[in-house]
Formats: C-alpha cells, sequence, structure tokens
C-alpha cells in the first residue's frame, strides 16, 4: 500500500479528534489502490458499524463522488434533488440517476478486461470503494465465484447492485 | 426477449395471478368487496382557486362591474361563450357535448372547514378529511388518501402502477401520495409524477440517456442485490417514497425515458395548428396524465391544474387559464372515450379544491380589471363537482344543489370514488365524515 506520512498524520489527528467527541466506529486501515482508482481512506472494521440511513442529499453526493473521485457540485445536487422529488418511488429515481452517470465517459470505472484479469483484485476493491470495508473471507468467495461463473457479468451490473443494496444507504 | 416483452410478460403474469380468480364467465369484472360502477376514475382536482362566478354561474366580468357574460368552459359546462370583450383567444371546444350533459353537476358543494389554502384544499380532496394544518406543509398528510384507501381495500389489490397521481408543480404536492397514517401509509401509496420537471429541462439532462435494465441483466443485478442485502442486517425502510416492484419499476423507467428521448411520442391537447407556445403547465400535465392511462390503464388517477392561481394578480391570465384548463379535460375525456379498455369504462370527476374571495384585492392587471384572493370568505368556501360517466351508471345532464340550498362537500369526493370503484364499505367508517354523491348515480 502506499501512504504518504502526511495522510497518516492527518488521519491520526482526525481519528484522535474523533475518538475523543464520540464512540469511534472505524477502524484505523488506511486503503489504497491505484488500478481502482481508490484513494485513501479509513475502512470500517465490518457493516454492523454503520447504523444510521443516509440521506438522499447524502446518498446522492456519496454516489457521485464513488462514480468520478470528485465533489458533485451545488448546481447538480440541487437539480437532482428537485427531480427527484417529482418522482414517487425514489429507489427507482436513483436507478435512473446510476444509469445516466453509469453512461457519463467520465466515470471512473475499470473495464470487463480488467475485472476478469484479476477478480479478487476487483471485489476487494470494489468492497472499498462504495462500502469502504473489505469484503469477509465469504463475501469474497461467493462474489469472486459468481462472476467467475457468470461471463456476461458486468462491472457495471456489480456497481448497479451494491449502489442499490441497502449497506449503501447506510454509514 | 426483449427488455418490452420481458416488461410486458412480467406484468400479464403478476396481473394474471391477481385477477384470474374474479374475472366471471361473463368476463366483467368485479370486486370482491362491492359492485363496481365502473373499473377506472379520473379525478381531476381543477385546482388554483376557481370562482363559482366565472365558472358555473358563467358570469364572465361581471365581478368586475360589466355585463358580459358566458360560458369560458365550453368542454366541461353547457352554455355559450362570450361574444364581447373577450380577454381570450377562444378555442373551439373539443367536445361535441359538454361534460355537464354527459354527467351530474354538483353546482354549488361547500369547503365547510379549514383555511381555503391550496395545500388545504388539495389535502382535503384527497384524504376526505377537512385539515387546519398551516406550517409545515412539506410533510404527508395525517389522514390516508384515496390511493391509499384503494390499494388497501379494492379487491383484488393491485400495485402502485393502477394509481397515479400527477401535479402540476413541486411544492409540497409530492407529500400526497400516501399519509402519515399508521394503519396506511406509503406501502399503499400511488406513484407520483411532476411531469414539468420530470418531462422537462431537467428530466432531459439526467433521465434522457438512461434506460430500464435489460431483462439478464436485472436477474444479474437482483442476484447479487440479495447477496449483499443477507450480509447486511438493517433494511433502508425509511427511504421516503412508494417502491415498486421490479417489473412496475422497469415499465415505468421505460415509460419515462421512452417520453424523454422521443421514442414514445407526445400528443399534446391543443386545437389544430396551435403552436406548443400555447401550452400552459396545466396542460402539460394533462398530456402527461393521458401517457400514464394510456401506458398503465391506472383504475385511479388523480391530476391536478394549477395556472389558474394567477388570479391573485392578474384576471385576464386567469380567464385565459382557465379556458385552456377546460380544453385540456375535455381534450382528456376524448382520449379516454377512444380508447378501447378506459372507453366508457371510466367515471371522471372534477372539482376545485376551494374557492376564491367575493371582493378583490387591489391589484390590477394590464387590462385594468382586479384580482382577487382566496382567504377563506364564504365565496372562497363555494366550490363545484362535475360527474361525468357512462350512460346507465351516471345520471346524465342532471344539475344538483342552488346557493340557497347546496348539495355536497368537498371531503365528499373521496368517498365517492371508493363507492365507484366497489371498496367503500371495507373502509373503516370513523375514517371518512363525507358522503357518497348518490344523485349523480342511476
Amino acid at each position: 500500500m502506499q501512504v504518504s506520512k502526511r495522510s497518516i498524520l492527518l488521519l491520526v489527528l482526525v481519528g484522535g479528534m474523533l475518538a475523543s467527541c464520540r464512540k469511534t466506529v472505524e477502524e484505523q486501515v488506511i486503503y489504497h489502490n491505484v488500478i481502482y482508482e481508490v484513494d485513501n481512506v479509513i475502512l470500517y472494521q465490518n457493516a454492523a458499524d454503520k447504523t444510521r440511513q443516509k440521506t438522499s442529499t447524502q446518498y446522492i453526493s456519496i454516489l457521485y463522488a464513488d462514480l468520478f473521485n470528485t465533489s458533485i457540485s451545488n448546481g447538480e445536487l440541487t437539480d437532482i434533488a428537485e427531480l427527484t422529488l417529482g418522482i414517487g418511488d425514489k429507489t427507482m429515481a436513483n436507478e435512473l440517476i446510476i444509469d445516466h452517470y453509469l453512461n457519463d465517459p467520465q466515470v471512473v470505472m475499470p473495464s470487463d478486461a480488467t475485472m476478469r484479469t484479476d477478480i479478487p483484485a476487483f471485489v476487494e476493491a470494489t468492497y472499498v470503494k462504495f462500502y469502504q470495508r473489505l469484503p469477509t473471507e465469504y463475501e469474497r468467495h461467493y462474489l469472486e465465484e459468481m462472476i467467475a461463473d457468470d461471463t456476461q457479468m458486468t462491472v457495471s451490473n456489480i456497481y448497479v447492485a451494491f449502489m442499490l443494496a441497502n449497506e449503501y444507504y447506510f454509514y | 426477449m426483449d427488455r418490452r416483452d420481458f416488461i410486458k410478460r412480467a406484468g400479464l403474469t403478476a396481473a394474471g395471478t391477481l385477477v384470474a380468480p374474479y374475472v366471471l364467465p361473463s368476463g366483467r369484472l368485479f370486486a370482491r368487496s362491492g359492485a363496481r360502477l365502473a373499473d377506472h376514475v379520473v379525478f381531476v382536482l381543477f385546482a388554483g382557486g376557481i370562482r363559482n362566478q366565472e365558472s358555473v354561474k358563467q358570469q364572465y366580468l361581471v365581478g368586475q362591474g360589466m355585463g358580459t357574460t358566458g360560458n369560458i368552459m365550453p368542454n366541461m359546462l353547457t352554455g355559450n361563450q362570450p361574444s364581447n370583450n373577450l380577454l381570450y383567444t377562444q378555442w373551439a371546444p373539443t367536445l361535441t357535448n359538454s361534460l355537464a350533459s354527459q354527467g351530474t353537476l354538483f353546482k354549488e358543494m361547500r369547503y365547510t372547514q379549514g383555511p381555503t389554502g391550496h395545500y388545504n384544499g388539495h389535502t382535503v380532496a384527497m384524504t376526505g378529511n377537512y385539515t387546519e394544518t398551516g406550517l409545515n406543509l412539506n410533510i404527508n398528510p395525517k389522514f390516508p388518501t384515496v390511493f391509499e384507501y384503494y390499494r388497501k381495500h379494492n379487491s383484488p389489490s393491485q400495485t402502485a402502477s393502477k394509481a397515479w397521481w400527477l401535479s402540476e408543480g413541486l411544492g409540497p404536492y409530492p407529500s400526497l401520495n400516501y399519509s402519515r397514517h399508521s394503519s396506511y401509509g406509503a406501502i399503499y401509496g400511488a406513484n407520483y409524477l411532476a411531469p414539468q420537471t420530470v418531462f422537462g429541462n431537467l428530466g432531459v439532462q439526467y433521465f434522457a440517456d438512461a434506460a430500464a435494465f435489460q431483462p439478464d441483466d436485472v436477474t444479474r443485478l437482483d442476484n447479487v442485490k440479495s447477496f449483499l442485502d443477507a450480509n447486511f442486517d438493517l433494511e433502508a425502510s425509511d427511504l421516503p417514497g412508494i417502491i415498486n416492484t421490479r417489473s412496475d419499476k422497469e415499465e415505468i423507467k421505460d415509460f419515462i425515458t421512452g417520453i424523454l428521448n422521443g421514442s414514445d411520442p407526445v400528443d399534446w391537447p391543443l386545437p389544430a395548428g396551435e403552436p406548443l407556445s400555447s401550452l400552459s403547465g396545466d396542460l402539460i400535465n394533462i398530456a402527461a396524465a393521458w401517457k400514464t392511462l394510456d401506458r398503465f390503464k391506472p383504475e385511479l388517477t388523480v391530476i391536478n391544474t394549477f395556472n389558474l392561481d394567477i388570479c391573485h394578480s392578474n384576471f385576464t391570465g386567469y380567464v385565459d387559464f382557465l379556458h385552456k384548463a377546460d380544453y385540456g379535460v375535455g381534450w382528456l375525456w376524448d382520449k379516454i372515450q377512444s380508447d378501447p379498455v378506459l372507453g366508457n369504462n371510466t367515471i371522471m370527476i372534477c372539482m376545485p379544491e376551494h374557492g376564491r374571495n367575493l371582493s378583490p384585492n387591489s391589484l390590477v392587471d394590464q387590462n385594468g380589471l382586479l384580482a382577487f384572493d382566496h382567504t377563506s370568505d364564504n365565496n372562497s368556501r363555494e366550490v363545484f363537482a362535475l360527474i361525468a360517466g357512462p350512460t346507465g351508471v351516471v345520471n346524465q345532464g342532471l344539475e344538483v344543489g342552488t346557493a340557497q340550498n347546496p348539495v355536497g362537500e368537498s371531503i365528499d369526493i373521496v368517498p365517492t370514488i371508493a363507492h365507484i370503484l366497489g371498496f367503500h364499505d371495507d373502509i373503516p367508517p370513523s375514517l371518512l365524515p363525507g358522503r357518497i354523491l348518490t344523485e349523480a348515480f342511476v
């Protein structure tokens, strides 16, 4: 893992501040992956640490950051909030937005060929990218097998499923 | 199998499962809980605040101190249009016979309690209960909406694709597709759509290139998502809004993107030769209502108009929008009658959410005409209702109620819809203080 000393110092400081005022739920694990363009992130120890549901604004903001490795603009966030307000089924609205973003050439997404070159690395990076945690051995094994067994399974399929699954709605 | 086939087959399978036990040898469908008068109801909240003076009383400019009278709603009401002092471009009626002649007109109904605000009026009309709510509008109503009664008590039960609420604007109105009542709520809610937003610039920008998932992808997504969900203890159950079934969701996505990318052309409620620039927000909403009716054949659809609220500052604009909204309602009725499923099997109800004041405010428009607010005076509590439907089911050409003897209240529409669709008797009586407008039915 490639981690700068500055990043570690910053994370330790931030971690210390958080620990002083609330229960710490993150583990001090720093993950970095060049291939999948995953920046340094603090990982959850496990999924059970996530107990609070994201607001719809948080959901879209985080989704955008995960897909483009940059923050969504306030204007775009306002647009999407208004658009989502205009549809009764918010999960369906999210699906349309996700599909729109996945069609964007700027989206940061590995090719299907890259995924199949090293499925274990893809599975690990995907868990870290969307869930900020490492997969359990069971999850790792099951998902790797699922991808390997279905040659038509695409990166897009996996990304959409991760973003629509319950865990992605929590932090 | 292509996407549309998949959606169609999935939908037919689901529908068949739900409907089959109730199809009688005659081929007619009956609800278990009570006989239906029709299988489809379209409730037009002819909203924005309309005075009975300019609508059912056909007084046109009398309220402005001028003598010109006439009917500016020739599709909905019977009567001659004004012939002079025209403030608007007269569109030839799209209906040969007015809706009033094809149904029963409650000329003098009342909105008896609570402030005559737009959200209040909408809430009263859609829940069948008066409300005093004046603050905190962006929350779901306290009492169940007509959609929840329909989806909970109608038998056989139907998915949300059979219940739609389409509003002309956003504001607090997205909250009206389900209530916060503990025995009902989002699980029985309707699909909501704000066509001007979803099919406007924002929709084009963010949704036009999206698509329903391919059939094979749906299976893959579901498999992976199910696996992921099985490894996480919590459910995203607190998401605001209804959640459609997977097959409904794909069909609705296909519907939205089809309109946005132009593969599903839209008919506009405009007279021949009239440019698109003549469209009002109300007409756009009505056009979207027809697309929805045409595609999903919903059993319960509620739409509203709202442009007429311009009357706060511009009486001329109010008259113009009133005339256009009337055209839109006539156009919609015409479309419904030409549909093999909906035709002669739909009852349409039109009612303003409330009226407007008797006395004008101090604003004057470009023609020197006075504007009107709606601040809960007696005049703003005067509304009308028009119930049109098949001969033999709905009384044709009947007028009920007078100024001296008003008949009906705003809270009566919900029980009347429940009666038409055959589930009224299944609703706990304590929830609905209003009555069925039986005068309308044969």
